[in-house]
């Protein structure tokens, strides 16, 4: 992981509000997938009449953010606790907002991950919402690529217990912590 | 600790040296030693010959561009418990 960060920050990343924001992205959509993948069978979603006014008012906002689709299963999943949900749901509008990362490449960083951690929900969705963004087949295929061949190399290096020896060469930013920009 | 050992450059005979070549141009750094992973793909250049040109493939800019795929890579690395 060290090496493509490095290289990542090499190629003009630089700085590391976008390793922040990236690390967000990752964080929420695992935390998606978990409650969806295997969950839903047994801890059903539930529906707009069986969630109640708080939860269908989040529900609402969920819609806004993903362009009119349905609510995801596992935020459905969790809207038992409507404070719990919203809170969650929060987390995710900031986490995928436009900001040193765009929502479209944001939407790439999930898919990988959830490719790569086999997640069914997550693939589907995280699929969904690229072209819903405007990814062409292309695109999606660009990024199958990169998670291929980068769990190709992991599963290399791990085998042969390989050394971070790359994390030097990036660049330090020295810049203090941001002022919250009050989305 | 590596469960090999992996060669310094000069080990290495000179079809297999121009990979570690490739490696500076493709990170844009001087590196004094090439990484441990361009070293073992080095190890069997019919391996890791067309492994490589598959990731650049992978890499080049398209609709993502060559730094947005790069962190792509990391996550999927992060995704993978890799640290290297």
């Amino acid at each position: 992981m060290e090496a493509h960060t490095a290289a990542g920050k090499l190629q003009g990343l630089a700085g590391d509000a976008p390793w922040y924001e990236a690390a967000f992205v990752v964080g929420v959509t695992n935390a998606l997938n978990v409650a969806a993948d295997g969950l839903t069978a047994a801890l059903p979603p539930l529906s707009d009449a069986d969630a109640g006014p708080e939860a269908c008012a989040v529900f609402a906002d969920v819609r806004s953010f993903y362009g009119g689709a349905d609510v995801p299963a596992p935020l459905r999943v969790i809207a038992r606790d409507p404070a719990y949900l919203a809170d969650v749901f929060a987390a995710i509008r900031r986490a995928f907002a436009d900001r040193c990362l765009t929502r479209r490449h944001k939407e790439a960083l999930a898919f990988a991950v959830s490719l790569t951690t086999r997640s069914a929900f997550g693939l589907g969705f995280h699929l969904t919402e690229l072209r819903r963004l405007g990814v062409s087949e292309r695109g999606i295929v660009e990024i199958v690529g990169v998670a291929q061949m980068f769990s190709s190399y992991t599963k290399i290096a791990d085998t042969l217990q390989l050394e971070t020896d790359m994390a030097h060469i990036a660049p330090v930013d020295t810049s203090g912590v941001p002022e919250p920009d009050g989305e | 600790m590596p469960t090999v050992r992996l060669r310094d450059a000069s080990e290495y005979p000179e079809p297999a040296r121009r990979l570690f070549e490739l490696s500076k141009a493709w990170f844009d750094y001087d590196f004094k030693e090439p990484p441990a992973m361009s070293r073992v793909m080095a190890w069997d250049p019919h391996f890791g010959g067309p492994h490589g040109r598959a990731m650049k493939r992978a890499m080049a800019a398209g609709e993502f561009t060559r730094a947005e795929k790069e962190m792509v890579a990391a996550v999927v690395s992060g995704a993978n418990a890799c640290t290297y």
